[in-house]
């Protein structure tokens, strides 16, 4: 039942992504609202498989990877949609539709069947600690890609030579704030999420820190963050510098998401 | 009186790049000394324009080779111009090319930004310096004169006036590229001129209120702050200004740059690297061009803008075409106008003596009259334009359509003309 919600929000996602697309290549900006409604629609869908999952299944469902890139594609729809609405920024979903749907594509290459939770798993720190992490890292996926387009719409006002970008993208200010603000909700979500990882590690495995691979690549990553953060509000950086900070976290975000499940061996891989 | 040769020597924005046209830009306060040494070269008229854009000097004698000779000297004394400049970046203009050239400076068809006022006023105030220098006689009168009802014809005929494409909407465009929204933005103009004027009557409409400006003669930015809701700050304060501000338009006449790497390094500290957009169009250069690459600080200067206005040319040609229909048919009818002067000499200085009798009692007039609109001046200028020609075309009529020599020879000592004396005209001029 879930996985056809699953379908149903992804054919959303590509109609907002097609729409978007179809207003980057004609110019049309009255385009993006339909693509936003789009992709807003799909988020409410994808919501609501993911409850369905959870009742079907009876636990949270971001247990293995199909489960945590189809709530991570999920979260990275809410978290720009909640983004249009406080900055009525256009165009940045021409980026985003095409991600989420990216995403959850991916993700239905891995197997979706419900399967009953490993004990490990089973505790109240599952919804509490995913949930937080996954809020986290998609906050910080969008402020990677508003990081990106800062830089690209930077480099075309130096140069002078083409402006494809920064007509249709929202001004540098506008980019800057909202990577701003990607850093000052997302550092917060991943501080909890390391805390309520370690609090449940303290149960699960007797030990709140064994430098586990996980353990050690979110911290390096939370440390760069924080260096960001403490730059930001004491050293008044911004723009470009706060750009490439905002990229190198999302790169160790990735290891760390993907990078270590995959290559390093460690108590947190359950797939 | 014989028909005379019109010649430009100059260089613009398409001719050459901004480091050539700073080096060769002359000053306001320096113009007239340049007018009177080519004065001194033995050349009777000439006009100089400089501007960010040109730098041009109008020139009007009987030997057009031997003048351009003459004012390549004056120039390259004056400026230091290098020899091989001429033929790289500079051009020369004779007769019916030349004032062609002028109908299209003075209509704004040859500025960076199609169809600009801006240069209507610089091509009037560099003829009203010269004319106060005088070194404008017969010729160039009616030349510059011509270039100004032309200008005129093609604003009220096209809609190439009507442009929103100047240096300030450019301005503004790109400020919302870099801050969004501009509400609550602060902008200082550094400056006092005509252009910085302009800009700020635009910002103003665009509904930018936070405006300082700042300018070496303190009266002068406190007078323009006056004019629209601004307010005027010292000169000295232009480091506190730039620690504030979120936009800066420079438009002065310094010969060196007033903003550098250093000072904006601490401004910049002390603003906490908040971005700040320069808009130079000063020629020379206001600020320094290496501030681009600076975090957070944004320039565009003169040649900048250019490039901008030329990707929006393309909508705008229609009417630039029909510009330039206008302008082929006045320079023709001026041409045809200047081959009659050359046919009968004694209309020559028929005409000659009458504008400048008329030329020489308005200079009286404006030197009295305590209200210097510009507006009121031209109405004089056509008012007392018209009364000359009526009084005069009767001659005229006359000594087009009879052959008889005793008409001929009534109205030569009438308005004491000898055949021979070529510099009769000149005389005349400067005997009013």
């Amino acid at each position: 039942m879930n996985i056809y919600l699953v379908y149903t929000a992804l054919g959303f996602y590509l109609v907002s992504t097609f729409i978007y697309a179809l207003s980057l290549a004609l110019n049309k900006t009255f385009l993006e609202k339909p693509g936003y409604y789009s992709i807003a629609t799909g988020f409410v869908v994808h919501f609501a498989s993911v409850v369905a999952r959870y009742f079907e299944a009876g636990y949270t469902p971001i247990t293995n990877i199909y489960e945590s890139l189809s709530f991570l594609s999920l979260c990275i729809a809410g978290f720009f949609i909640y983004i249009r609405r406080i900055y009525r920024v256009h165009m940045i979903g021409c980026i985003i539709a095409p991600l989420v749907s990216l995403v959850v594509i991916m993700s239905l290459n891995f197997p979706y069947e419900i399967k009953p939770l490993v004990p490990a798993l089973r505790s109240v720190w599952l919804p509490i600690h995913t949930i937080l992490s996954f809020i986290g890292n998609s906050i910080f996926i969008v402020g990677f890609i508003v990081s990106l387009l800062y830089l690209v719409v930077e480099k075309e006002i130096k140069k002078k030579r083409s402006f494809f970008f920064s007509e249709k993208f929202p001004s540098l200010s506008t980019l800057d704030r909202i990577n701003y603000r990607c850093m000052s909700l997302g550092f917060p979500f991943l501080t909890a999420g390391i805390i309520t990882g370690s609090i449940w590690a303290g149960f699960a495995w007797g030990s709140y820190w064994k430098w586990d691979p996980k353990e050690t690549w979110s911290l390096i990553t939370w440390i760069v963050y924080a260096i960001l953060f403490h730059n930001r509000l004491a050293l008044g950086w911004r723009g470009k510098r706060t750009a490439y900070m905002m990229i190198l976290g999302f790169l160790l975000i990735v290891f760390t998401f993907l990078g270590v499940n995959f290559l390093l061996k460690g108590s947190h891989t359950y797939i | 009186m014989k028909r005379q040769a019109i010649g430009i020597i100059g260089l613009n924005h398409n001719t050459a790049p901004l480091e050539i046209r700073e080096k060769l830009y002359i000053k306001e306060g320096s113009i007239p000394e340049l007018l009177a040494k080519i004065k001194r070269e033995g050349i009777n008229e000439a006009v100089v324009i400089s501007t960010c854009n040109r730098t041009e000097i109008y020139y009007c004698g009987d030997d057009n080779d031997e003048m351009v000779r003459k004012v390549r000297r004056v120039l390259a004394d004056a400026v230091a111009a290098k020899d091989d400049w001429f033929d790289r970046y500079m051009y020369i203009f004779t007769d019916e090319e030349a004032f062609r050239h002028l109908f299209l400076v003075a209509s704004g068809l040859d500025s960076m930004v199609i169809g600009e006022p801006e240069i209507f006023g610089q091509v009037k105030e560099a003829y009203r310096i010269a004319a106060s220098a005088r070194t404008t006689g017969f010729f160039l009168n009616k030349t510059f004169h011509k270039s100004f009802n032309v200008a005129k014809r093609i604003r009220s005929e096209t809609r190439i006036g009507y442009n929103p494409l100047s240096i300030s909407s450019m301005a503004v465009e790109l400020a919302r590229r870099i801050f969004g929204n501009l509400d609550g933005k602060k902008i200082l103009v550094v400056g006092a001129g005509e252009m910085c004027e302009t800009a700020l009557k635009y910002f103003q409409k665009e509904g930018l209120s936070d405006i300082f400006i700042t300018n070496r003669t303190y009266q002068k930015a406190h007078k323009l702050a006056d004019e629209i809701i601004g307010e005027a700050r010292p000169f000295e304060a232009l480091f506190e200004l730039l620690t504030v501000v979120d936009v800066v338009l420079t438009s002065t006449g310094s010969d060196a740059p007033l903003i550098g790497l250093d000072m904006l390094h601490m401004a910049m500290k002390k603003r906490k690297n908040r971005p700040l957009f320069f808009i130079d169009i000063a020629v020379p250069r206001d600020v320094d061009p290496a501030v681009n690459d600076m975090d957070n600080v944004y320039l565009y200067d003169i040649d900048d803008l250019k490039e901008l206005s030329q990707r929006h040319l393309s909508n705008r040609v229609k009417e630039s075409e029909k510009a330039h229909v206008i302008i082929e048919e006045e320079a023709t009818k001026f041409s045809d106008l200047l081959e009659k002067i050359d046919i009968n000499p004694l209309i020559g200085h028929i005409m000659a003596t009458a504008d400048s009798i008329r030329s020489g009692e308005i200079k009286k007039t404006m030197a009295r009259l305590a209200n210097k609109d510009p507006e009121l001046a031209d109405t004089i200028d056509a008012m007392t334009r018209s009364i000359v020609n009526k009084l005069v075309h009767p001659y005229l009529a006359l000594l087009k359509n009879n052959q008889d020599p005793a008409v001929f020879d009534t109205l030569k000592k009438l308005f004491q003309f000898e055949d021979d004396d070529e510099n009769e005209m000149d005389s005349g001029d400067e005997r009013v």
